[in-house]
């Protein structure tokens, strides 16, 4: 079983703009999602990020510098990562096309993570 | 099972209360004034709390957790700006971050609870304080729960509430979370039998009083909300009143008549609380000391796990009732436990422990005994001796339900 990493991003006002009842139903979307895939055992874990913040730092020839993230303009955020188990790629593709993020219509990247080195 | 309907279900009930909890916390603080402003603060908190459900899943106790972060994450926004919100600087909310597990703050029906349970009261006569005020039973009802007279109950009330008034005079407020937790045995008692009463009320015309029985869950779970779940058994007794709500839908028939466990349309029974029935037998686990929830949660999950009567793992429940009867050895007790071995064939046990039962003080009052005597006699083909025990559970204390219920099978005996 390998481990695979979801990438999700989304527009930085996705969820301000939700009023309260649209916000809940799309919890319970999300929730329900990683409560299923996590009794099924292919849910490892995960991290949302903060909206707010964001740093970017970079080395420019030998100098570097601090920016505060570009958050605002860019048209995606990355809200958050989840670890996943699966066999290979269309296992991890098949379980992301399940993802709420699909239902409503956002992008999932889907990574696998590099075990040659581990036991 | 649906994993969406539980967890539709677990936000909307778990949001509904935290938000009510913390908006009336934080109008108790900001002034009835700023209702608006605290639904404000209150959600933002629990939206901010919940986004990282997605991400991380639902947490143990989902209540407590968001009771617990939504609360600080309120409290975060008010010290940021103290003066939006007419509040001091100064403004001690931190002090008092000890009482978001207080049930004071919480749920006034369990302060009452805890009040009631006031160890200057004798154990008994906390019981009968605590359901006559807190659970709003009538004197008939919880005088008949303890096979007592009305007028003894009485007495014992007036003496628990003198000695209660003469307590609380010393109290400044409610009792402490180091009082709540020496009083806890007690608490889960009381939500015990009064769970008890309405899972099968001994008088009345209902065969089941399902808000008693909701009331019940809910202070269990108010409980938990206060107690994190620490309370030796809690989640065992919890487990137990879940799976025996689960069959109240397949117990009652269209016409209010009682349905027993071996005809009741299993389909019917309700699996989102066994499932959660589950949850908390598996979270009972942890705890070092067995109690009698224990024991009965586990009779209670063999049944609600059997597919259908005749495959129900009768062997092991007659060996937790043996258990049960060797912890905690009570009349009732005995006589499912004589029944369960009935119900492997077991008929010479069985009739040892009905014999028993027999010699002991209140088994004429119980119709469960006489009920088990009348099925041992089917058994046995002994008509005559069936006739006759239903004909004493007949004239026992029933609800009309199960009056009507004896009187048919005493039909089907012609």
């Amino acid at each position: 079983m390998a481990k695979f990493v979801l990438m999700l991003p989304h527009a930085p006002d996705r969820y301000t703009k939700l009023g309260e009842e649209d916000f809940m139903d799309l919890m319970k979307d999300y929730i329900g999602w990683v409560e299923e895939m996590s009794a099924k055992g292919k849910f490892e874990g995960g991290e949302k990020l903060l909206d707010e913040g964001g740093k970017i730092v970079t080395n420019k020839s030998g100098s570097i510098e601090v920016h505060d993230g570009p958050f605002a303009e860019v048209a995606e955020i990355l809200g958050g990562y989840m670890v996943i188990n699966a066999e290979d790629y269309d296992e991890a593709v098949e379980i992301a096309r399940s993802h709420p993020h699909m239902k409503h219509n956002e992008t999932i990247i889907v990574r696998q993570t590099d075990a040659s080195a581990d036991e | 099972m649906s994993v969406a309907g539980d967890i539709h279900k677990l936000l909307d009930e778990t949001v509904r209360r935290e938000r009510g909890w913390l908006i009336s916390s934080l109008v108790s603080k900001f002034g009835p004034g700023k209702v608006e402003l605290a639904e404000d603060v209150a959600q933002d908190a629990i939206v901010k709390a919940l986004a990282t459900w997605p991400y991380k899943g639902v947490p143990d106790n989902p209540r407590a957790w968001l009771r617990r972060v939504a609360g600080n994450a309120a409290l975060d926004r008010v010290r940021r700006s103290a003066r939006e919100f007419g509040v001091d600087d100064d403004w001690d909310f931190a002090t008092e971050e000890h009482d978001v597990i207080t049930p004071s703050l919480s749920d006034p029906e369990l302060d009452l609870m805890v009040l009631c349970c006031d160890p200057a009261i004798e154990p008994r006569d906390q019981l009968f304080l605590a359901l006559k005020t807190v659970c709003g039973f009538t004197a008939a009802e919880t005088a008949a729960l303890f096979f007592m007279t009305e007028d003894a109950l009485f007495q014992r009330l007036a003496r628990a509430k003198r000695k209660l008034k003469a307590q609380s005079g010393n109290l400044a407020r409610f009792p402490t979370r180091f009082a709540l937790k020496a009083r806890l045995p007690q608490l889960l008692k009381v939500i015990y039998l009064m769970f008890a009463w309405g899972f099968l009320p001994r008088r009345g015309e209902d065969l089941v009083r399902e808000d008693i029985c909701r009331e019940a869950l809910r202070l269990s779970d108010g409980l938990f909300a206060a107690t994190e779940g620490k309370a030796a058994g809690h989640h065992a007794l919890h487990a137990l009143l879940l799976f025996q709500m689960s069959r109240l839908p397949a117990r009652v028939s269209g016409e209010g008549r009682l349905i027993t466990l071996e005809d009741q349309d299993r389909t019917r029974w309700d699996k989102e609380m066994i499932f959660d029935g589950v949850q908390h037998l598996g979270a009972a686990k942890s705890s070092n000391d067995l109690t009698r929830y224990h024991l009965e949660a586990g009779i209670a999950s063999l049944h609600a796990q059997a597919p259908i009567w005749e495959e129900t793992d009768w062997a092991s429940i007659s060996r937790l009732y043996e258990l049960l009867n060797a912890r905690t050895p009570s009349l009732p007790v005995l006589v499912n436990w004589a029944v369960s071995l009935m119900l492997q064939g077991d008929l010479e046990g069985a009739g040892q422990r009905l014999l028993a039962a027999g010699d002991q003080a209140g088994a004429q009052k119980l119709p469960a005994y006489h009920l088990a005597r009348a099925k041992l006699a089917d058994l046995t083909e002994d008509r005559a001796s069936a006739r006759a025990a239903r004909e004493q559970a007949k004239a026992c204390q029933v609800s009309a339900p199960v009056a009507e219920f004896i009187e048919r099978e005493l039909g089907f005996g012609e």
